[in-house]
């Protein structure tokens, strides 16, 4: 019965501030496929990456073949026999597939590379796998869906006993799926152990035979798929327990007026035909996985990104948005998912970041009004209590949630009153993290139209007067907070098209 | 140290500056035990005469830095000003006012072509000022038919535009009032870059464009304008240059943007952008002025002087990437 190959026991990690793993198994035997599920968060990644040497456990054992491991890189793990093929292909496009299957230890024949004999075996591996691809075409002719192919038959090159496919349908066709299943259930047959991470209940209820559920960094338990349904697996990844009192009825009044109206919005492949409404009044959440093309939807309508088609009206009348500049004079605010890249200049101070949205209004003739400009970032820095020695301390030395209150107060001090809060809490503590919802409802009640952005159900149920869940680049449903639950949101935010 | 460092006085000039202008001193007191000939009042206007074009180029292309960027193309945009302007003047009868108006012209539209091509078509300023400088220096040769020009001499007719260099008084003795142009220049700079909103928002976008980009800031606008101010400056070194040497010649220019650059870097401004200290660009060409002239006056070669300036500034970038990674 000793099928087992791997057993990860008590995994335990720690980053700066989160707890991302505690206590974590996992055990993976030969010839099965394994899904591993949780939420945006819940830990999968970092547990794999845990696995394969690019992060070292807190605590914890790791047996691999019968014997205790830690793999110090993913060089020493890939030796072992334990691949990954990432929801990213990391291939070379401009090499041909053998040349990319075999890079860094190319057949030679004296100092010369021997292509020939590389193409030979790319064939073989391909007809072991039963795949169809020409060794000599280059890596980036092929379609997503044979560029992960080759992925595999490089994985098995390397002798591989394990393999984590880290949702490997996000950019795949139909009849590619059904392909890439033809394969991994040959592989299984191989005796290979299979970890399947993915979001996509129908496709863990085909392919795999078990499901460890994680959830906010920790264990849940493991299911055999056969005797579960996807509701079992679904209520046990978003879980019964939620710690912020989630919101029963939308404060937003019932003849409150439409501020902001998207119609037909398309940009790229993320952004098709997403239309929607906020009012006066309203945090308008967005649900939905990674990738789910919220983050596109906000940029595009913002100006940010170009857009395709669409039309916004603001205040009932129809605008034309081409970039940040237009947005903004239309009164439109974002806050964005990433403060250090896109909200905030960490190098200089609270003031200066205060009014960037808004110098004109802090001029004397040609010269800035510092006198004035210091003023306006202190009364913000009051009014939103952030904890900063002084408006001239450079931002960089404030904490997350500090930093957040002054990217919020650069959209106050501007006076806009449509606010987008991307990812409002992320890298923020729990008591900031409060700060920030009680500042967002002051908001609101101040008039201010708010659409948030979040990728924690619990967040979405706690502050949104009604909820739109986006997937990808679709929005796949409309609930009004009244109605909305967990599994609700789950199962509208995994819907595919 | 620390004690030093957290002095009100010091804190306000900044301590990389005053450091800096310890070496400066430091430096001339080398150069005058060296050779005591130094001393001497010649020498100090000859340095600075060294220093006065320099300082207009370091000025111009430290707002270019300041947004993260670089202009590589100053040094011959200069020289093509003042073979184009003292072409006109010398051959074509062009009155002298609208000549130097020509000469800052020229530094102008070399701007606008680099803004232009940075700031609205992404192109790296590296690989476009670099393709300007190739531009200005063979515009200029073809100009003059790769003859060199030599400006008016003072008291000649057309040499009034002297008097931004040097004056020199009935008795003989000569004023450096180049030095007072470069110092008012720099007064100018100073105000633009820390009071106006032009200065603030290329500081910002030196520091983070995309932020402020997503202000509904009008970046590339501001970002053109830093380059339009280097090439500018370019044009007011160029007369700079021909009050203080007369002749320029066709097809050269290249090193006076790295001495430039120099100069900028190690007064403190940042290579990376967002950072930038019109002050430490004037001592920072001060101290290259006054190294080329020591290098002369010791009868060493003048290429000794590159082999300093490079070493000046790898020590000098040094300290500013160690004094930043610790406070991050």
């Amino acid at each position: 019965m000793d099928k087992v190959i791997l057993t990860m026991q008590g995994i335990d990690k720690s980053f700066p501030g989160v707890h991302a793993l505690e206590h974590v198994n996992l055990e993976i035997r030969k010839g099965e496929v394994h899904a591993l599920v949780g939420e945006n968060g819940a830990g999968k990644s970092t547990l794999m990456k845990v696995l394969t040497g690019i992060y070292t456990k807190d605590e914890g054992t790791i047996i691999y073949e019968g014997r205790e491991v830690e793999f110090s890189n993913t060089r020493e793990a890939q030796d072992a026999g334990i691949m990954i093929v990432h929801q990213e292909l990391n291939m070379l496009n401009h090499l041909t597939v053998a040349k990319n299957i075999f890079i860094g230890r190319e057949f030679m024949s004296g100092k010369l590379i021997d292509d020939k004999r590389m193409n030979l075996e790319a064939e073989k591996l391909f007809d072991l796998l039963n795949i169809k691809i020409d060794p000599t075409e280059k890596m980036g002719d092929l379609t997503v869906g044979k560029q992960q192919m080759c992925e595999i038959a490089k994985a098995i090159s390397h002798d591989a006993k394990i393999i984590i496919f880290d949702e490997p349908t996000a950019a795949l066709t139909e009849s590619e799926v059904e392909e890439l299943f033809k394969i991994i259930r040959d592989l299984r047959e191989k005796q290979l152990g299979i970890v399947y991470i993915s979001h996509r209940m129908d496709e863990i209820k085909e392919i795999t035979d078990r499901v460890t559920i994680m959830r906010d960094g920790a264990y849940v338990g493991t299911l055999n798929t056969e005797e579960s349904t996807k509701d079992d697996i679904i209520s046990r990844m978003v879980g019964h327990v939620i710690y912020e009192e989630p919101k029963s009825v939308s404060n937003v009044a019932p003849n409150a007026p439409i501020v902001l109206k998207v119609n037909n919005l398309n940009a790229g492949k993320m952004v098709r035909n997403v239309s929607f409404e906020l009012h006066k009044g309203e945090i308008l959440g967005f649900s939905g996985l990674m990738g789910a093309g919220r983050t596109e939807t906000a940029r595009a309508l913002f100006g940010a990104d170009p857009k395709e088609s669409g039309d916004v009206f603001v205040n009932g009348e129809k605008v034309e948005i081409r970039n940040p500049k237009d947005a903004v004079k239309h009164g439109i605010g974002y806050l964005s998912e990433d403060r250090k890249q896109f909200g905030i200049i960490t190098e200089k101070s609270v003031s200066v970041n205060s009014t960037m949205a808004s110098l004109e209004n802090y001029m004397k003739g040609i010269f800035i009004n510092k006198k004035k400009e210091k003023k306006i970032a202190q009364q913000y820095v009051e009014s939103l209590n952030t904890k900063t020695p002084s408006v001239d301390q450079l931002v960089v030395n404030l904490s997350g949630g500090n930093q957040q209150k002054v990217v919020i107060a650069k959209w106050l001090v501007r006076d806009c009153d449509i606010l987008i809060f991307d990812e409002p809490t992320r890298g923020i503590d729990v008591g900031a993290k409060n700060e920030i919802y009680q500042l967002m409802n002051k908001l609101v009640e101040s008039g201010k139209s708010i659409i948030m952005i979040s990728s924690e159900i619990a967040e979405i149920l706690r502050m949104s007067d009604r909820i739109i869940t986006m997937c990808e680049g679709r929005k796949t449903g409309e609930i009004s907070i009244s109605e909305a639950t967990q599994e609700k949101i789950m199962q509208a935010a995994t819907l595919r098209n | 140290m620390e004690k030093i460092k957290n002095n009100v006085f010091v804190k306000k000039a900044g301590f990389n500056k005053l450091v800096l202008a310890c070496v400066l001193l430091l430096m001339y007191i080398i150069f005058a035990i060296l050779s005591p000939s130094f001393l001497s009042y010649n020498r100090i206007l000859s340095a600075l005469n060294y220093a006065y074009f320099l300082g207009f180029l370091a000025l111009g292309v430290t707002f270019v830095i300041a947004t993260g960027g670089i202009d590589f193309s100053i040094g011959p945009v200069m020289f093509c000003a003042a073979l184009i302007s003292g072409n006109l003047l010398t051959q074509s009868g062009i009155p002298l006012a609208a000549c130097l108006i020509i000469s800052l012209l020229i530094g102008t539209v070399f701007g606008v072509l680099n803004g232009y091509l940075v700031a609205y078509w992404n192109l790296p300023s590296f690989i476009t000022s670099m393709a300007s400088m190739m531009i200005a220096k063979g515009v200029g040769s073809v100009f003059t038919k790769t003859q060199s020009v030599s400006w008016p001499q003072k008291g000649q007719a057309n040499g009034g535009f002297r008097v931004f260099v040097k004056v020199t008084t009935d008795n003989g003795t000569q004023i450096p009032t180049g030095l007072l142009f470069l110092l008012l220049f720099a007064m100018v700079c100073a105000i633009i870059l820390n009071k106006t909103k032009a200065g603030r928002y290329i500081l910002c976008l030196g520091s983070n464009r995309e932020a402020v980009r997503l202000s509904g800031v009008d970046v590339k606008k501001w970002e053109m304008l830093a380059y339009v101010i280097s090439g500018t400056m370019a044009g007011v070194a160029a007369i700079a240059y021909v009050g203080a040497y007369t002749t320029v010649q066709p097809g050269l220019g290249d090193i006076f943007n790295n001495e430039a650059i120099a100069g900028c870097v190690m007064g403190g401004t940042s290579m990376t952008g967002g950072i930038a200290s019109v002050g430490g660009t004037i001592i920072g060409v001060m101290v290259i002025g006054l190294l080329q002239e020591g290098i002369l006056a010791m009868g060493f070669q003048k290429d000794w002087q590159y082999v300093l300036t490079g070493l000046i500034v790898v020590i000098a970038v040094y300290v500013d990437v160690r004094s930043r990674k610790r406070k991050i």
